[in-house]
């Protein structure tokens, strides 16, 4: 009896160094990241912005997540952002776009001194419902303990499942570039 | 006939380059205080963007956070300070300036419109509304 006693006492001890071991980790948030996407062809180039993006880093771990509400994105013209929003990627149906990877190599960065790092980045996009790869370099840069991250890479409407009418084909590129600007990741947990 | 074409061009002219609505100018679809709206979120997020997604809604609430992005844009964080979720207000760039007037704590009514929910309850193109 006294031997079981010990034994949960030993655990309880265990699993409390488990967990603050688990606490002392160094993660990045931020809620005002940008998404900026372009359609550039011929006929039209079409601008969206989205200044409401969600974004943590796990920076042990690399794990990485970007969440954007799809009606967050704001077109210079209204007809572009209707058509946009109800007939391309129907966010009534699928308000969210996320993405979930990893950054390779996250845990040996120094993010102590000020520079600029490129990292390689690889994960899954889900959008309009539909998951697909995504793999891109992202530019980290430390300036005066802030930190900032962009990257840039291009995505094919057709692996999403966006379909575009004839009528305005020729003024919709079918690759989109999408560019990410997190201009100020803030520290949320250091131990 | 010519008459019908070019009044059917100018529709269309006018159509395509048609401007997203200034949201002084919309009537809301619904108003609701900020607390509420985030506890209704919180409980049901499909019940709550059936009710509000895309539409021009009214909050009502105590300023938790007035915050300057990326220069030129200014975030309302609207709710109650204890609580880890707000509704976030982006002010429409043409009225960034009304927000001049209001402090941290002062109630302000916004419209705009309800883009949806991620860790907060999130509105764009808002206006802050002057009840007389």
């Amino acid at each position: 009896m006294k031997n079981i006693r010990i034994s949960i006492f030993f655990a309880i001890i265990l699993s409390t160094i488990i967990s603050a071991a688990g606490l002392a980790q160094t993660r990045y948030f931020t809620k005002t990241g940008k998404i900026t996407f372009n359609s550039r062809s011929p006929m039209e180039n079409i601008e969206a912005i989205n200044n409401k993006v969600v974004s943590i880093w796990d920076v042990a771990s690399g794990q990485i997540e970007f969440s954007v509400l799809m009606k967050s994105f704001e077109f210079e013209k209204a007809l572009m952002q209707e058509h946009f929003n109800e007939n391309y990627v129907e966010s009534d149906k699928y308000p969210k776009a996320i993405f979930k990877g990893t950054i390779e190599n996250s845990n040996a960065l120094d993010l102590t001194v000020d520079r600029s790092i490129t990292v390689k980045v690889n994960g899954n996009l889900t959008m309009h419902g539909v998951t697909r790869p995504v793999s891109t370099t992202a530019l980290i840069t430390v300036k005066n303990k802030a930190i900032a991250a962009s990257t840039s890479f291009s995505i094919a409407l057709a692996d999403y499942k966006i379909s575009i009418p004839s009528l305005v084909a020729d003024k919709i590129n079918k690759k989109i570039t999408i560019t990410v600007n997190i201009p100020d990741y803030q520290l949320v947990v250091k131990k | 006939m010519v008459l019908v074409l070019l009044a059917a061009g100018v529709y269309f002219y006018k159509e395509y380059n048609r401007k997203p609505a200034d949201i002084s100018n919309v009537e809301p679809a619904a108003s609701s205080g900020a607390t509420a709206l985030v506890e209704l979120y919180e409980s049901d997020e499909a019940k709550a963007n059936q009710q509000y997604l895309g539409k021009a809604i009214e909050v009502t609430g105590a300023i938790d956070e007035i915050n300057n992005q990326q220069d030129t844009l200014v975030n309302v964080m609207v709710g109650e300070s204890s609580s880890m979720h707000k509704v976030s207000c982006l002010l429409d760039n043409r009225y960034v300036a009304s927000i001049r007037n209001y402090r941290v704590g002062q109630q302000i009514i916004i419209r705009g419109i309800c883009t949806g929910y991620l860790m907060d309850v999130e509105m764009n193109r808002c206006v802050i509304i002057e009840k007389k």
